[in-house]
Parts: C-alpha cells; sequence; structure tokens
C-alpha cells in the first residue's frame, strides 16, 4: 500500500513543471556551491601547505642570532582544512585561520576572508552548507504543503480514503514519495561531495568519509523533520493556501529569525568585549598585573638567584640570569593571557550554549552546529587549535629561553646557531575526532532528534484528525 | 457488463437473492451541534439493488453516504457494510465500498490507467494488471485513445467513468454515488445509468444520492425521499411512473 502511495507521490511530483523548476535551480546552486566551495578548498589548502614550508624555511634560516631575538622573529601557524571544510566554511572566514606566534604576545589570528570580501561577496557567496539548511527545505515546503490540504481541496483526499486506505499509510507514502522525489536532487549531490572528498582528502579518506556519513545522516533528519512538519500543517490547515503561508512563516522563522534572535540574545546574556576593550585591558594586566597575578620583580629574581647559587655577581651565576628572566616574564603573560582568552572563550561556548539551546524553537540552528562541527569549522574547534598553536607557542618561548639561559652566561653576547631552529619541531596538529565532535554536539543532537521526533508524531496525529471534506 | 471489463461472476444474480443487506443502516443519528443532519434513518440496500435517496440540499444524504464512509462519525446508531459494523472495522469495511463524488477528482498529472491503477492498488481488491485495467477504463465508456492521456484534458463526463471503473476494478460490494450525473449531458448521464445497470446486473448493491428524479426512475430499483434527515417515504420504481414519482416527492417537499 505504502509503495503504491510514494510511487504515486513521485510520479506525481516529478511531472509537475513547478518542481523540475525549482529541483534544478536548487540542485544547479548545490552543485554549483559544492564545487565552488571544494575548489577554494583546495586553493587554500595549496597556499597553506606553500606558506607553512616557506614559514618553516624562515625560521630555520635565520642565521646566527640571539635565541630571544629568534623568538620575537617568530613564525607562523596554519590552521589545517578538513576535507568537509568546502561543504561548510562555518566561523573560519570571521575568526581567521592564520596565527603569528612571537615571545610575549598570544595574538590574535588573521587571513579573515570576510574581513577581506567586497560587500557583493558577502550578499552573494552561497556555500553549500547554506543551500541545505535554507533551499532544501524550502524545496520540501513548496513539495508537501499541499500533501493533504491539496488533495482535500481538490476533493481526492475523500476518494482516497474512500479506497480503505489507511491514514498512516498515507502520511507514510506522501513522505516516502516526496523523499524519492528530493533524492533526485540530492544523491547525485552526495556521490558529488563524496568523490570530492575521497579526491581532496588531507587525512585519511576513511575518516573523511565518516564525519561525512554523518553529515548526511544530520541532513537527512533535518529534511524528515521538515516532510513531518509540512505534512502535519498541511493535514490541519483548512486549505493549501493557508498551509503554504503557515510553512513559509515558519520557514523564515526557522531561516532568518531564529539565527538573528541567537545572536541577539546570546550576546545579551553572554556580553563579550569589543576587540578594542580586550586589546586594552590585555595591554594594562600586561603592564601592571592583576591581583594574583603579578609581573615577575627582576630585582627580588636576582637576589633569589644569587642565593640559591651562593655567589654575590650575576656573571658568576651558572646561567644567564636574562634567559630566567625572560621565562618568567613568559609565563607571567601566560597567565595574564589565559585569564582573559580562557574567560573569552568560555564566554563564546556560553553563547554556543544559548543557540544550541535555541534550537528548541528553530532545527537550523542545531543543524547549523552539528554541520560547522562535523566540518571543523565551528568555535569549538577554532578554539582547540587556537590552544594548540598557543601550547607551541609557549614551547617554543621556552626552548628559546632555556637555551639563551642554559648555554650562556649574563652579560655575554651569545648567539644561536641553525641547529637550535631546526632541531625545534614543526607544530603538529591533530584535529578533533569524530568522537570529540559528537560528544561536544550532543545538545544540538539531543534536539535534532526531538525535532525528529515531534514531526514524526505531529504528522500522524495531523493525519489521523484530518478532516476529509 | 461488456466483456471487455469482465467482473466476477461468482457475486452476480446470485448473490442478489441473498437476504443480508450489503449497506444498512440502524437508528442512524447525526447531529452537526444544533442541527439534526440525519435523524433515526433505518435503510436497507441488497446486493442487486440501486437504492435512490432523494430531497432537497441539506436532507441528510451526502451526510448518510459520508456516514456509510466512515467521513465522519454517527451521533447514535451505527452502519453497516456487507454486515460489518463501520465503526469497528473502518477500513475494511471501506475495501468491499466503492465511492464516486459528484465530482470525480483525479490527479491531474497522471493519466486515466495510472489513476486507475493507484486507486485499484489503494483498495486492495481486484487485479492490478495493466492491461486488464485499461479493458476496465474501456468498458466504463472511456475512449481507448484517452486511457493513457493525463485527466488533465478528460472531461467531467470522462473522469465520471473513471470513477466507475474505479469501482469496478475494485470488485467492489457496493457503490456509493453522491450526485453522480450532477453536470453531465444528458448523452453522458444516459450511458452513466447504463453502466450503473451493469454494476447491478453483477450484484452490486448501489446507493445514489441524487436530486435527478427521472434518472432516479430509470436506474433505481427502490427510492428513498429524504426530508430535514428523515426517511419520510419509500417507493418501489417498479410500482410508479414519473409522474407519481414527482408528485409525491413533492408533497413530500411541502408538508
Amino acid at each position: 500500500m505504502i509503495k503504491h502511495i510514494a510511487r504515486k507521490e513521485f510520479t506525481d511530483v516529478v511531472r509537475d513543471g513547478r518542481f523540475r523548476w525549482c529541483a534544478a535551480l536548487v540542485g544547479a546552486l548545490l552543485l554549483v556551491s559544492l564545487g565552488h566551495g571544494w575548489a577554494q578548498a583546495r586553493r587554500s589548502q595549496a597556499e597553506l601547505a606553500a606558506a607553512q614550508a616557506v614559514a618553516r624555511g624562515h625560521w630555520e634560516s635565520q642565521g646566527e642570532k640571539n635565541p630571544h631575538s629568534a623568538a620575537h622573529y617568530g613564525i607562523y601557524a596554519f590552521k589545517p582544512r578538513l576535507a568537509l571544510s568546502f561543504v561548510d566554511e562555518g566561523v573560519d572566514p570571521y575568526t581567521g585561520t592564520s596565527v603569528w606566534l612571537e615571545a610575549h604576545r598570544q595574538n590574535d589570528f588573521f587571513l579573515r576572508p570576510a574581513q577581506d570580501a567586497t560587500a557583493a561577496q558577502r550578499i552573494g557567496a552561497l556555500t553549500a552548507a547554506q543551500v541545505l539548511q535554507h533551499l532544501v527545505p524550502l524545496l520540501i515546503i513548496l513539495l508537501t504543503f499541499g500533501a493533504l490540504a491539496g488533495e482535500r481541496e481538490q476533493g481526492t483526499l475523500r476518494q482516497l480514503l474512500a479506497t480503505g486506505v489507511g491514514r498512516r499509510d498515507l502520511a507514510v507514502g506522501k513522505a516516502l514519495g516526496v523523499a524519492g522525489a528530493l533524492a533526485l536532487l540530492l544523491v547525485p549531490a552526495a556521490v558529488a561531495g563524496a568523490a570530492a572528498v575521497v579526491v581532496s582528502s588531507p587525512g585519511p579518506a576513511a575518516s573523511a568519509l565518516a564525519r561525512g556519513a554523518v553529515l548526511t545522516g544530520i541532513y537527512l533528519a533535518y529534511f524528515a523533520a521538515f516532510v513531518g512538519l509540512s505534512l502535519a500543517v498541511s493535514a490541519r490547515a483548512r486549505t493549501a493556501r493557508n498551509a503554504l503561508v503557515v510553512l513559509l512563516a515558519a520557514w523564515v522563522v526557522n531561516g532568518l529569525v531564529a539565527p538573528r534572535a541567537a545572536v541577539d540574545l546570546s550576546r545579551w546574556l553572554h556580553p563579550t568585549p569589543s576587540a578594542l576593550e580586550f586589546a586594552r585591558t590585555l595591554q594594562d594586566e600586561m603592564a601592571a598585573g592583576v591581583e594574583g597575578v603579578e609581573r615577575p620583580d627582576r630585582a627580588a629574581l636576582t637576589e633569589r638567584l644569587l642565593a640559591q647559587h651562593g655567589v654575590e655577581r650575576v656573571e658568576d651565576l651558572p646561567m644567564n640570569e636574562v634567559g630566567v628572566y625572560l621565562q618568567e616574564s613568559e609565563e607571567f603573560g601566560n597567565r595574564i593571557f589565559d585569564r582573559n582568552y580562557g574567560a573569552l572563550w568560555d564566554t563564546f561556548e556560553r553563547q554556543g550554549l544559548v543557540h544550541e539551546a535555541l534550537a528548541a524553537a528553530a532545527p537550523l540552528l542545531a543543524v547549523r552546529a552539528l554541520s560547522m562541527g562535523l566540518a571543523g569549522t565551528d568555535v569549538e574547534q577554532h578554539r582547540h587549535f587556537a590552544t594548540a598553536a598557543e601550547t607551541y607557542r609557549r614551547d617554543l618561548m621556552r626552548r628559546m629561553n632555556g637555551d639563551l639561559a642554559e648555554n650562556s652566561r649574563t652579560g655575554e653576547l651569545y648567539t644561536a646557531g641553525p641547529e637550535l631552529w631546526a632541531e625545534t619541531p614543526p607544530l603538529r596538529y591533530d584535529a578533533p575526532t569524530l568522537g570529540w565532535v559528537l560528544n561536544n554536539r550532543i545538545l544540538s543532537l539531543l534536539v535534532l532528534a526531538a525535532w525528529l521526533a515531534g514531526a514524526v508524531l505531529a504528522a500522524a496525529a495531523g493525519v489521523r484528525r484530518a478532516e476529509v471534506a | 457488463m461488456s466483456e471487455a471489463a469482465p467482473i466476477d461472476d461468482a457475486r452476480s444474480a446470485p448473490a442478489a437473492a441473498a437476504s443480508t443487506p450489503v449497506l444498512e443502516a440502524r437508528a442512524l443519528f447525526k447531529r452537526y451541534g444544533g442541527v439534526v443532519a440525519v435523524d433515526g434513518l433505518d435503510l436497507r440496500v441488497g446486493p442487486a439493488e440501486v437504492y435512490c435517496l432523494l430531497g432537497p440540499n441539506g436532507a441528510g444524504k451526502t451526510t448518510t453516504i459520508h456516514l456509510f464512509l466512515g467521513f465522519i462519525e454517527p451521533t447514535a446508531g451505527s452502519v453497516h457494510v456487507t454486515g460489518l459494523d463501520v465503526a469497528a472495522e473502518p477500513l475494511e469495511s471501506k475495501r468491499r465500498l466503492a465511492y464516486v463524488p459528484e465530482q470525480v477528482m483525479l490527479y491531474r498529472n497522471l493519466s486515466g490507467l495510472e489513476n486507475l491503477e493507484y486507486f485499484a492498488a489503494l483498495g486492495g481488491r481486484g487485479s492490478l494488471d495493466p492491461a486488464r485495467l485499461a479493458d476496465v477504463l474501456v468498458g466504463a465508456g472511456l475512449p481507448p485513445d484517452a486511457v493513457h492521456r493525463r485527466v488533465s484534458e478528460y472531461s467531467k463526463g470522462m473522469r465520471q467513468k473513471v470513477g466507475i471503473a474505479v469501482a469496478m476494478a475494485k470488485e467492489a460490494d457496493a457503490l456509493l454515488l453522491d450526485e453522480p450525473t450532477s453536470g453531465l449531458d444528458p448523452q453522458a448521464s444516459r450511458e452513466f445509468s447504463e453502466l450503473l445497470g451493469r454494476l447491478r446486473d453483477h450484484g452490486v448493491a448501489v446507493l445514489m444520492a441524487t436530486h435527478d428524479l427521472f434518472r432516479a426512475k430509470e436506474t433505481g430499483t427502490r427510492v428513498g425521499i429524504m426530508r430535514h434527515g428523515r426517511l419520510v417515504t419509500e417507493l418501489s420504481t417498479d410500482e410508479i411512473g414519473h409522474a407519481d414519482l414527482e408528485r409525491i416527492y413533492l408533497e413530500h417537499m411541502h408538508e
């Protein structure tokens, strides 16, 4: 029974010229955005690899110099792109993907495409994720708003129900018919996406494909929720037009109002300082310290070292006192950075939680969080890389200051050679695993599952109680 | 039944003699708020019988048909199809029925045959062989060249014939018709009556709500006149002429 209903719905939909036009448009946009994202990701990956090699080359070819000068010379770190980042570029255009690691500073990331984008680019840029999150649900609405309301208006519903078909079978069959029509659009896109992942995955393709499979499941759940909601509304609306109006209103709330409201509400609940305020606070605290994090006292350090080693002059110490002081200064700075950046990141995460919680009102927010997470482009994974880069910076500074302290004496003009730069290992970054991402996004997963279950129940209840005429 | 569209002979003439009614309403009562739509209706339609419900708009004819179809629930009383209580076994009882509304509405993007295949498949009875279903359509009077055309090109008469074809293909025990000839031209209306006659000859019980006194006399075996939800009289069409039926009908309308 269900098979017959699904087949008829599928045939009816694909023969409808309006569907063909809409599907062709959405399909073309999806394929173009996938292709564009993929090409951009490959270009960016190649540039990143080249930039990394150049940065490393510059580091190793510094020649003879004081290690602390080398620490100031610094090195760039580049966040690697994960295979699925071409589907959803997430917050990367806004947070940046590269950071300069140098002494005394935890710098902000740069290379932010959004900063350099022209107004036209900002408006016109359409990612595959945006097509999947916004346009496919719109297409689902256009396919399903008349599923029951339209049949009721046309009079076919009573003929249909007079055949003895069960209402649950009718709802399932209609949903499957719509799913079949959508598959014409989505399967080629999924195949193209999988091929792109296999061809260009920077890491193991299996891992990227596993993420892709989960991402596909997430979007299917999102689409299924929309099909269920559309059927529920269509079953209960008096006319197809009413159903369309209600569903379009829901689409606007889900895609336009809720994301904006989530941004404003999360900022209101968990305000973040402006970039200028943040920089000024850092500057002030670095200059004067704060309670519990005092600036290192050079004279006290000297006295302590002299007493510890039983000598009276710094020149007689078995290490370079400057190197020890520079490292103490680094560690003071690190505590200030941890304090300020830690609070900032925590605020971002609390804002993220507000977004995820608001997904209870708009499933897009849950899907967006999961999509960015699986693409490796969300705030949490930006923080993950930023933390790894900062850990590397601190280790680098410790090596440079340690070399200065251990291999020279106070007052001596000391320089290190290329062997020190070469033995400093490059940054090796392991992106979070799929399990880490899913665990991090458990709230979004639960909310999306609740939406799906709610939509199925609403559709079942709506179809069960739908009036025949 | 035409040779092109045979119906199972097992349900033909001998079945007509069976005493169990195919359609039965027992003390049926339906109220919408303060309005009584059906008021204590007792009705029995046997095999090979065409029962025409006459009455003005609002008399309760369509409500009665919707009660048999289970679209609405009775306020009191019960309806039965081949002995099955519609309220207790809604799907099984509907599988034994076919329904042709005033305007048979079909799926515009599908052909007549595809529409028939769909409704026949959902009906869950009878053959789904496309060649046989095409024969049923032709047997119902649809021009052979229209069978594979999309129904968006069909006239109302052609759509009504598809509706009858659905009933024929389903091999239903009973056919419920709600003003089926309304808006049909005389020729199409006559063809429709002939189709009903053939179904009746094969033992199908027919309950038809209509305003058309002439068609009721020509097609029906019995006529029931409804007014304000009540069945005010029942007549055998063999025993009265056209003029008698019109007179009796008008008398009841002016009571």
